[in-house]
């Protein structure tokens, strides 16, 4: 597979990667308190391209993507207290659990269309969260906590978060610009008129769901690693999929761009609203009152509608 | 023989347990089968009309009987308000939602779904709540059903046939199994089609109600904002085994998974893992039978 | 070499349905066999079946000596065979150019190279006359230059026999010489065969070098164009007995 030459690389592009160097460069100089920020937006926006991989490129709501994220963390978790890997392993671990849960679910999930893949997506990871109850070597239902000595190590949690959102980007740049981005779009477009022009789009599917929760594992074992542990509720806290739909919902969805302006439309504010008392609790609901609005009004997202309505974007935004 | 007994009265609480279930999908399956769509906070609705029965205990006394004609009629204006929020843009008249639409619709209704959870945890705490009602239990030599459960089970049969009689012998019933086939034959014969479709809503979100209150009388200890995340998906599971759109499906989904769950316990001894075999039962029927076991 | 279709006693039923009762036909590459029959008769089905779409209940598809009943429409597609849709489906929120794109890069060639693939694809644009709406979105396309993409579609997957299902059907007299002195044009470039399913006589009988009848899911008749519509049988399906003593 050729890569994209690049001198084709538009300013979309340019401004992500320029983005992603300025946030790399500064993060050793910046205070401890922002840099778990960025950190932050970096993991949700990690789990906004990976949803955006099966859902915004290929058009498969998937309800359930948070049992990814739930048994990365698991998987960084017990890799940690168990084997005693190294978190930056423990991570690597999330990812080869989160590919192979894909692999797994989608063979089967995958042959579903339109909404009965969205429940069943729905259903396993509820189905997921009542098994990881019930087993002892996860904790028993109380959750695996990191062992102290792991300590808090912001750079080190910073440069494996980022490499891997890079790294996702670029995967996601390579699929939307290459001919699997057709594949997908096609099959987006209608799967049966796709298959009688010789895509196989069981095949293709796979590919991309398991992709998806490679990075979606991935995320979530930094995201374990970053909170200190893994508990059953608020891993499988079906709001985490609400909020990865709603980033590439608002963003735009299979654009390039959207996740990520999807993600620090969504990230920002709402952790403005964690730190006022109050609003706690009504930050979910904020999140899912725009995302209805959106999902009813402007379904081509932020990124949509500016390419839709300011023609001089189109070349710029992708 | 005490083993037998337990698993016989097993198997009847779960056939009870069962018809509650049936009652409950019995909504989702109706507006799956007018509409065409998945109300993806079904659940939720449920956990509303748990939570009115809860209220209405609680304030004027109320068991939890007496809440269904209320949480009924809460469900049929919840029904139409849905329909005109959710569902008329989309629809309007087509024979079904395009594949945009049927997206937009999945979204937007995953969205009110934690919308409402996270409103009912702002307002009513998670702390679980239930109605202690306990009308006694009826025994007969080993084996002890409780009442309640059996005036549950009763009145959740008695409102599916209830359904199945106004879809089958009244004219607005028959408008609606019409439209649910063909909507511009409908068309032709001069109904509404946007009448009809919010009256079908209306009438699936009635019947969800409903049986969420039913519902409460076996949860003395289970009614919280995030119960929705059980019953939508053994809603879900019901209809998909009894087949959408299929009236009796519900009743033949419903005691299935109650089985399933009551008598899995007894085998698995977790009432946990119980729930997600159940709920995985899904896939395989989806895989080998997406029309349901009904044919 | 030649590549050569054979159906083979195939048989399609659906349930109690009967849709194809023992058909066998050959097409090679480089030659047009026309497929008429009366309405509900089981053409399409049959395309359905060689396509990969269906799967028959008994017989066989064949391409080249090797079975391909069994296999997938996709990897029928990569073999060479590809089928149009009798109310066309195109990417909708595609442009034209990216339709007809999509094809070439899945088709049978399977070139991953995007910009030969879309130097093919504007080729083939320019051979069916839709250059000019290269860049419309599908969406936005006329009836009949959507009829026109699904042409191109298949022909763009680069397959050597053409399925095609009724591609002449809703067309004005003028249309319909300007799409029959297209499908002349494009069989002469680039010399495929097709299975043509229609019910546009003039269409068939000037297009086709052979034409085979089907009533009912059964052959009743092969042979040349103007032969096989004389024949009694033919007459008799179409329009009853009284019409065929009639003609005869």
């Amino acid at each position: 597979m050729r890569l994209p030459a690049i001198r084709s690389f538009g300013p979309t592009v340019w401004g992500i990667g320029l983005f992603l160097i300025l946030l790399a460069g500064s993060a050793p100089r910046i205070p401890v308190f922002l840099l778990t920020l960025v950190i932050g937006l970096l993991i949700w926006a990690t789990l906004a391209y990976s949803l955006n991989l099966i859902t915004g490129l290929t058009g498969y709501v998937s309800f359930g993507h948070v049992v990814f994220m739930a048994l990365g963390g698991y998987a960084l978790a017990f890799g940690i207290g168990t084997w005693n890997l190294h978190p930056v392993a423990g991570v690597a671990f999330g990812a080869v659990v989160g590919a192979a849960l894909a692999l797994g679910i989608g063979v089967v999930t995958l042959r579903f269309r339109g909404v009965y893949f969205a429940i069943a997506t729905l259903v396993v990871a509820i189905a997921a969260l009542y098994i990881v109850l019930e087993v002892k070597e996860l904790g028993d239902g109380q959750g695996l906590y990191l062992p102290s000595s792991v300590g808090f190590q912001p750079l080190a949690m910073f440069y494996t978060i980022w490499v891997i959102l890079a790294i996702e980007i670029g995967l996601t740049y390579i699929i939307t610009h290459g001919r699997i981005g057709y594949g997908l779009r096609s099959i987006k477009s209608d799967e049966d008129a796709a298959s009688t022009l010789g895509i196989n789009a069981a095949q293709l599917k796979l590919f991309v769901y398991t992709l998806s929760g490679l990075f979606a594992g991935a995320a979530g074992g930094v995201y374990a690693w970053n909170v200190s542990g893994a508990s059953p509720y608020q891993a499988f806290d079906l709001g985490f999929s609400l909020q990865m739909l709603a980033m590439i919902v608002i963003g735009g969805m299979g654009t390039l761009l959207g996740p990520l302006i999807g993600t620090v439309a969504v990230y920002l504010p709402s952790q403005i609203f964690l730190t006022i008392p109050v609003l706690g609790g009504l930050q979910a609901i904020v999140i899912g009152i725009v995302v209805v609005v959106i999902a009813l009004f402007v379904p081509g997202g932020i990124v949509g509608t500016l390419q839709k309505y300011i023609p001089e974007f189109r070349g710029i935004l992708e | 023989m005490a083993d037998v007994a337990l698993f016989l009265t097993d198997l009847a609480l779960g056939l009870l347990l069962g018809c509650v279930f049936a009652v409950v999908a019995h909504g989702l399956n109706l507006i799956w089968g007018v509409a065409k769509v998945v109300n993806v906070a079904h659940g939720e609705f449920i956990m509303l009309a748990a939570y009115g029965a809860y209220f209405l205990n609680v304030s004027f006394g109320f068991n939890p009987l007496l809440s269904v004609p209320v949480d009924a009629a809460i469900g049929l204006a919840a029904g139409v308000g849905f329909y005109f929020g959710f569902l008329h843009r989309e629809l309007r008249g087509k024979e079904s939602m395009g594949l945009q639409s049927e997206m937009v619709t999945l979204v937007a209704t995953f969205g009110l779904s934690l919308v409402l959870i996270n409103a009912a945890q702002t307002l009513w705490t998670t702390t679980v709540v239930g109605i202690p009602w306990s009308p006694g239990s009826l025994v007969y030599g080993p084996f002890q059903l409780p009442l309640g459960g059996l005036y549950v089970a009763f009145l959740s049969v008695a409102i599916i046939a209830l359904s199945h009689v106004f879809l089958s012998k009244t004219y607005l019933g028959n408008a609606i199994r019409a439209y649910s086939q063909d909507i511009p034959a409908t068309q032709l014969v001069g109904i509404s089609p946007t009448f009809i479709a919010a009256i079908g809503t209306a009438l699936g979100f009635c019947i969800t109600m409903a049986g969420g209150a039913l519902l409460t009388v076996w949860l003395p200890t289970g009614i919280r904002p995030a119960m929705g995340n059980l019953y939508a998906p053994i809603s879900f599971v019901i209809v998909v085994l009894g087949g959408p759109g299929k009236m009796w499906g519900s009743l033949v989904g419903g005691l299935t998974l109650g089985v399933i769950i009551n008598v899995g316990q007894l085998f698995v001894g977790s009432l946990s893992v119980a729930y997600a075999i159940a709920f995985l039962v899904l896939i395989p029927v989806l895989l080998l039978r997406p029309e349901g076991i009904l044919r | 070499m030649t590549r050569v279709l054979e159906v083979t006693n195939v048989h399609k039923y659906f349930g109690g349905v009967r849709a194809v009762q023992g058909v066998s036909l050959t097409v090679q590459e480089g030659r047009v066999v026309g497929l008429i029959g009366p309405n509900g008769s089981g053409k399409s089905t049959l395309l359905n079946v060689v396509a990969g779409v269906a799967k028959p209940t008994a017989g066989s598809v064949m391409l080249d000596g090797r079975r391909i009943d069994n296999m997938p429409a996709h990897r029928v597609v990569e073999l060479g065979i590809a089928k149009t849709h009798q109310i066309p489906k195109p990417f909708l929120g595609m442009t034209t150019r990216d339709n007809v794109g999509v094809a070439v890069l899945y088709g049978s060639r399977k070139d991953r190279d995007l910009g030969r693939a879309f130097d093919e694809a504007n080729w083939v644009l320019r051979l069916v006359g839709l250059e000019p709406h290269a860049e419309t979105l599908a969406a936005n396309l006329t009836v009949q230059d959507r009829k026109r993409l699904e042409l191109a579609r298949v022909i763009a997957t680069g397959s050597r026999i053409l399925l095609l299902d009724e591609v002449f059907a809703g067309l004005s007299p003028d249309e319909l010489r300007e799409a029959m002195g297209l499908f002349t044009r494009l069989q002469k470039e680039i010399g495929f065969g097709a299975l043509v399913v229609e019910h546009v006589m003039r269409a068939v009988l000037t297009l086709s070098d052979r034409v085979i009848v089907i009533d009912e899911g059964r052959k009743i008749a092969e042979g040349p164009p103007q032969q096989v519509v004389r024949q009694p049988a033919v007459i008799e399906a179409y329009l009853g007995r009284e019409a065929a003593r009639a003609a005869t």
